[in-house]
């Protein structure tokens, strides 16, 4: 009986690595004109039977106070790629967060922004949606770096 | 090599309607076909000018007239069961004609010129505030000058100092400079493939972008993109270069590999030797060397302007930086297959 749940446990956890996930780019991959002044680009794999429910939020610390605004998340004449233009203020620390739900599968990505766009080592990919911890920390590392 | 034309497919192709694969391979019919490019242009302007019409509501009596006619028996002759919508169809190409005449013939023959500080020349004569340029006419700046160009409704060229650049074409599907020495800044925020820049070695596409570009007399020159794609190309030679990105071009050889502007400043030395020795020596053992993974837009640009064993050595560093994907054959983009090779592009592309 355990080993049956742990290979089922195992097995969805697998299921999930390769699942429902978003990948990062410069506005240059879409290969879109229409993206091409956007902050960054992303596509969400692993969802091919439904339209992926996304939602993009960018999260702030301007002048030391805490920041929130909804983003529309823009997409193309491409299928299931998305893009992510800036509607937050210049000034501060920035991230964006975005959430993806696919069925039953879950996607989650934080976005730190920096002087000269989207910072692509420092974004991490979730299997899910980032937590508020998750979001704070990232915030204040940013805030430490600069 | 021969591909089959795509003049059929541009209204869905333009329209969004078209699957990912047959809108791939119109595009990369329109990369190589002038003919299909100049339809496509046109297919472009004619479907603005569809999408500018007003909306009207047709007069009741149409409609009664057609559901009488709907109602008619089938004992009628041919001609006049459709009589009603054959009318309809001959009024739709009429005002569509009326429309093309009387818009077309608006469509601006000249653009305006602001002198924006120093002393600026349309056509050898000094101008003062805001003038006008029409294709054949030259826009000078003398060494400490600059100036705008409005490039009708598509965008906007800033002309840097002691910089010489002549109008050649102002179609709707063709807005076309002449860069004969300088510097110039454009940002075009129109669909791709409606902006042309020559220089004496290269020629600058737009493909939906904001670049500067640069040139001597000779041809010697520089582009640097800072928005989108920029196509630039000679005799057939072709470099891609996305924003943040920076291309050569040189007198006789054309455009050259791109790089990022952030790239190991030994692999763009490299490079320039490279280029020089017609992309065979020893740089580019440094190139393989000090490539990252956003630096295999060089490497991949490098693959048509190497033979074996160079190319074989290119494509295994380009696959040690990304994986290759499962659609692109090794030995298909050795062979320099241009399907596969683009395919390869799109998905680089996610990493630059």
């Amino acid at each position: 009986m355990w080993r049956f749940l742990i290979v089922n446990v195992l097995t969805l956890m697998l299921a999930g690595a390769e699942g429902f996930t978003f990948v990062l780019a410069s506005p240059v991959a879409s290969q879109q004109f229409q993206f091409k002044s956007a902050t960054f680009v992303f596509r969400a794999e692993g969802c091919d039977s439904t339209a992926p429910q996304i939602t993009a939020t960018a999260e702030g610390i301007v002048k030391g106070e805490r920041k929130s605004v909804e983003l529309k998340v823009a997409s193309g004449p491409k299928p299931g790629i998305y893009a992510v233009f800036q509607n937050w203020p210049p000034e501060g620390q920035w991230l964006v967060n975005l959430k993806g739900a696919c069925g039953n599968m879950t996607a989650g990505a934080i976005v730190p922004i920096g002087p000269k766009g989207f910072i692509r080592e420092s974004s991490k990919i979730l299997p899910r949606p980032a937590t508020d911890n998750e979001i704070e920390t990232t915030l204040r590392t940013q805030g430490g770096k600069k | 090599m021969f591909d089959r034309h795509v003049n059929t497919q541009l209204a869905s192709y333009l329209d969004g309607e078209l699957p990912a694969p047959e809108r791939q391979r119109i595009e990369r019919h329109l990369s190589s076909c002038e003919t299909c490019r100049i339809e496509c242009d046109q297919v472009r302007t004619g479907l603005s000018m569809v999408h500018a019409l007003p909306l009207a509501s047709a007069p009741a009596a149409i409609w009664n007239a057609i559901e009488a006619a709907t109602h008619q028996t089938h004992s009628q002759p041919a001609w006049f069961r459709y009589r009603i919508p054959a009318l309809a169809a001959v009024l739709t190409v009429a005002i569509a004609a009326i429309l093309y005449l009387t818009l077309g013939h608006r469509h601006q023959s000249n653009w305006d010129v602001v002198g924006l500080q120093g002393s600026t020349a349309v056509d050898s004569k000094p101008i003062r505030g805001t003038s006008t340029v029409k294709p054949g006419e030259w826009i000078e700046t003398a060494s400490s000058s600059s100036a705008r160009v409005q490039i009708g409704a598509i965008g906007v060229v800033e002309v840097g100092p002691a910089t010489r650049l002549r109008v050649t074409a102002i179609r709707p599907s063709e807005h076309r400079l002449a860069l004969a020495r300088g510097e110039i800044h454009a940002k075009i925020i129109a669909p791709p493939k409606l902006f042309f820049v020559d220089t004496p070695s290269a020629t600058a596409e737009d493909l939906g972008c904001e670049y500067s570009l640069k040139t001597d007399e000779d041809g010697l020159g520089l582009l640097h993109v800072t928005l989108g794609w920029v196509s630039f190309q000679w005799k057939g030679l072709e470099s891609l270069v996305p924003a943040g990105a920076s291309c050569r071009t040189r007198p006789h050889t054309g455009p050259g590999v791109p790089y990022f502007d952030d790239a190991p400043e030994e692999l763009i030395q490299a490079l320039g030797t490279l280029a020089a020795t017609n992309y065979a020596g020893s740089s580019l053992d440094v190139v393989l060397r000090d490539a990252r993974v956003r630096d295999t837009l060089t490497l991949w640009h490098l693959l048509p302007r190497t033979e074996s064993p160079d190319r074989q050595r290119i494509y295994e560093r380009i696959a040690a930086l990304s994986p290759v994907p499962t659609d692109v054959s090794r030995e298909r983009a050795l062979q320099l297959d241009p399907d596969t090779l683009a395919r390869w592009r799109e998905a680089l592309a996610w990493t630059w």
